[in-house]
């Protein structure tokens, strides 16, 4: 099964770096069958569009919104996500996830299985680096992914050397 | 009298509000309220300078390319470097790339919804819209089958009882004027236009070895090595698969893309009037066709208070009369101070208050042209090269007017591109420009490697003591420069002054408007719960603010305010 792992989020903004720096964690640690990506993919808004056609599942790790303490981690289903649906596009640059997958639902193109892993933020503000707490929820997120590439049948294999995760944004 | 908030204009953190004035169904006054990314130069500070654009290209997650670019360029100029050819050739591709990947996005998924009424479109009779589009262009993707099919699917799609993408738009809406079957056109090629982004987004992604985020660039120069007998390197088959997805591109936006929007354009003729603003525009050249950036295929320069006959032209990287004349107003945002001053004696000292309309009231900066507000986009370069003389730029101007007045059985001459629907038009035009322009620069590149020529870097070494160095680039949101301060080989202060800033920003010293607040002064509201027309200026301009964050909302619990008060 063609799975995108792929971590979303600016490096530059504190927290919002997660998605990007468990990408990088998932690199040093694990080797991944041929048919699995990853990705660390920024803040792309409806960019997100080339990434999203083609895979038959996609895991997304994320900063989420949600009432719980920083650190926290959720984990939420396609049927989740979309549950609410978006605003009325009040900016060119609002699209997200939701917008994606529904612009990728109509026209026939977006993947079966969708996956969001997601911690709540402490602080966003400019600077490289995560929070405490949510430092602390990486090695969760990491193993949320591991799970659920075991449940899609693409399972990742430690590597026999793991390396230092490549975090050039926080040198 | 009405005060209309609508905040946020985006749903990430960080956002864009627009506050108006509404009196008798007209806009009279408006406020633009933004929060930009802040404090990138104390994340640079200390920093090598080669590694500058790794850094400045996450400033947004949409336009990585272009804050790349223009910090290779920054640090560049402050070391009078030259650029090899192939390393200028490759980087004008990247460009032209992105922006025509960014253009298609922004008119069919982030502003076609603002004038096209999706619902209508099940009204609508294929074989009529088969036979407008047809009319219209030689596209093959117009044909009977292809419309009954898209009517279908949005049929499908409907009956489920969700609009999905399509919810909470303004269905309906009493400005919504689109006969049913253009309506069904614009659906069907909406779908098309999510093909041919990608791609031209995968140009940018085998030049650039990935996007978003590309890895290819360095100060000096460009890292593709280039050797046509090497399967990692740029090779024949790489380079034949940038020139057939660039052609494929080209055709959709010269058969598809410009057509529709003049066709949009001229059957919402009456809007023509609406949205102009500020006239003044300010444009970069691009596309250098030598290395020390005196040449370029896209025309950059000023216009004051609408007058063409008086354009005058930025002529080189080196040009002083664009790097004497930036500056930027902090007078109404929350920054300590009241100042005016060149990027590269700004400093940024945030100062957050609340909002307040008499004084500070925005994160975004006011940035100036001699003094003078003025309006960046595709517009701005598009008026620039007609005026100049531009010969790409009249070609596809002229074709713009003569398609939308054909269409809306008038002449339109190029005094109506001032406005909400003109930047439209230019952005299609522009995008058009560029298209032409991707196949002729993959032709030069293929060239000069046929002369045997695979330099792609130049090699320096910093000099002790302070260089100061300006890059400019005409992004896809207009103009964009970055201003960096060298001292013995580190940063020593950094700032860029975006497009969206330009555009965005807020009164300065002198009460001057900026070009969001002054395009929405004498706009239309029909119905003051379902602003629609202020969202089609906005969008008009193709804001890109708060790109700097990304968080999902997966519990439902942000919404956008339309408050009237």
């Amino acid at each position: 099964m063609k799975t995108l792992v792929m971590g979303l989020g600016n490096v530059l903004m504190g927290d919002d770096g997660f998605g990007p720096f468990v990408v990088k964690v998932l690199e040093s640690r694990y080797d991944f069958p041929g048919e699995v990506s990853l990705l660390d993919a920024g803040t792309p808004g409806l960019d997100l569009v080339p990434f999203l056609t083609g895979p038959e599942a996609v895991v997304i790790v994320d900063t989420v919104k949600a009432e719980a303490p920083p650190g926290t981690l959720k984990r939420y289903g396609r049927e989740a996500i979309l549950r609410h649906l978006p605003e009325a596009r009040l900016s060119p640059h609002d699209p997200s996830l939701k917008e994606v997958l529904l612009t990728l639902d109509f026209a026939g193109k977006g993947p079966r299985e969708v996956t969001l892993v997601g911690t709540v933020p402490a602080s966003v503000a400019a600077g490289p680096g995560l929070s405490a707490p949510v430092r602390a929820a990486v090695e969760a997120a990491v193993e949320a992914v591991r799970v659920e590439l075991e449940r899609l049948g693409v399972p990742a294999r430690p590597k026999a050397e793991p390396g230092d995760p490549d975090l050039w944004w926080e040198r | 009298m009405a005060r209309i908030t609508v905040d946020p204009i985006t749903r990430i953190e960080g956002h864009l509000r627009i506050d108006v004035e509404v009196d008798g169904g007209v806009v009279r006054d408006s406020w633009s309220s933004g929060q930009m990314f802040r404090g990138i130069e104390i994340i640079l500070k200390g920093r090598d300078p080669r590694d500058a654009w790794l850094f400045t290209q996450r400033f947004c997650g949409v336009c990585t390319t272009v804050h790349a670019i223009a910090s290779v360029r920054a640090v560049e100029n402050a070391l009078g470097l030259e650029i090899p050819l192939n390393a200028q050739y490759i980087r004008n591709l990247l460009v032209i790339a992105h922006a025509l990947h960014d253009h298609i996005v922004h008119f069919y998924h982030l502003s076609a919804l603002d004038w096209v009424d999706v619902v209508e479109a099940l009204k609508a009779d294929p074989a009529k819209a088969a036979s407008l589009g047809e009319s219209l262009s030689p596209w093959p993707g117009n044909s009977r089958r292809q419309m009954e099919a898209v009517k279908a699917k949005l049929k499908e799609f409907v009956d489920r009882g969700q609009l999905g993408i399509f919810a909470n738009g303004y269905w309906g809406h009493p400005a919504m004027k689109l006969p049913p079957e253009v309506n069904l056109l614009a659906v069907a090629h909406y779908l098309q236009a999510l093909d041919y982004q990608q791609k031209a987004n995968k140009v940018v992604a085998i030049l650039g070895a990935k996007t978003p985020n590309i890895q290819n660039l360095a100060v000096g120069g460009v890292a593709n090595a280039i050797n046509l007998d090497n399967e990692s390197a740029l090779n024949m088959t790489k380079l034949f698969a940038v020139k057939d997805l660039l052609e494929e591109v080209r055709d959709f936006v010269q058969q598809v893309y410009l057509v529709d929007v003049c066709a949009v354009g001229a059957l919402y003729a009456h809007w023509l009037g609406y949205g102009a603003g500020v006239t003044n525009y300010l444009a970069v050249p691009d596309l250098p066709l030598d290395t020390k950036g005196t040449q370029f295929d896209l025309p950059g320069g000023t216009i004051f208070d609408g007058n063409l006959a008086g354009a005058k032209a930025f002529t080189s990287f080196q040009d002083a009369y664009f790097r004497d004349n930036v500056e930027e107003s902090i007078a109404h945002s929350w920054y300590d101070g009241d100042w005016q001053r060149h990027p590269w004696k700004e400093e940024t000292e945030p100062k957050y208050g609340d909002f307040d309309p008499n004084g500070k009231y925005s994160w975004v900066k006011a940035p100036r042209f001699m003094g003078r507000p003025m309006q960046v986009g595709p517009l701005a370069q598009m008026l620039v090269g007609y005026a100049t003389g531009h010969e790409l730029t009249k070609k596809w101007v002229d074709y713009a007017l003569n398609t939308a007045g054909s269409v809306a059985g008038t002449k339109l001459s190029p005094s109506v591109l001032h406005g909400t629907l003109g930047r439209h038009l230019a952005r299609a035009v522009r995008c058009a420009v560029l298209s032409d322009l991707g196949v002729k620069h993959w032709g030069l590149l293929a060239t000069n490697i046929g002369k045997g020529d695979t330099e792609i870097f130049t090699p320096f070494e910093f000099p002790r003591g302070e260089q100061q160095g300006f890059g400019f680039h005409e992004a896809p949101r207009g103009t964009l420069s970055h201003w960096v301060v060298i001292e013995n080989g580190k940063i020593k202060n950094y700032q860029a002054v975006v497009p969206s800033t330009w555009n965005a920003g807020p009164r300065d010293g002198k009460g001057q408007k900026g070009p969001y607040e002054a395009s929405l002064v004498g706009n239309p509201i029909a119905d003051p719960k379902r602003p629609l027309e202020v969202l089609r200026t906005i969008h008009s301009f193709d804001p890109c603010l708060a790109c700097a964050i990304h968080t999902v909302d997966a519990e439902g619990q942000e919404i956008s305010r339309v408050r009237v008060l």
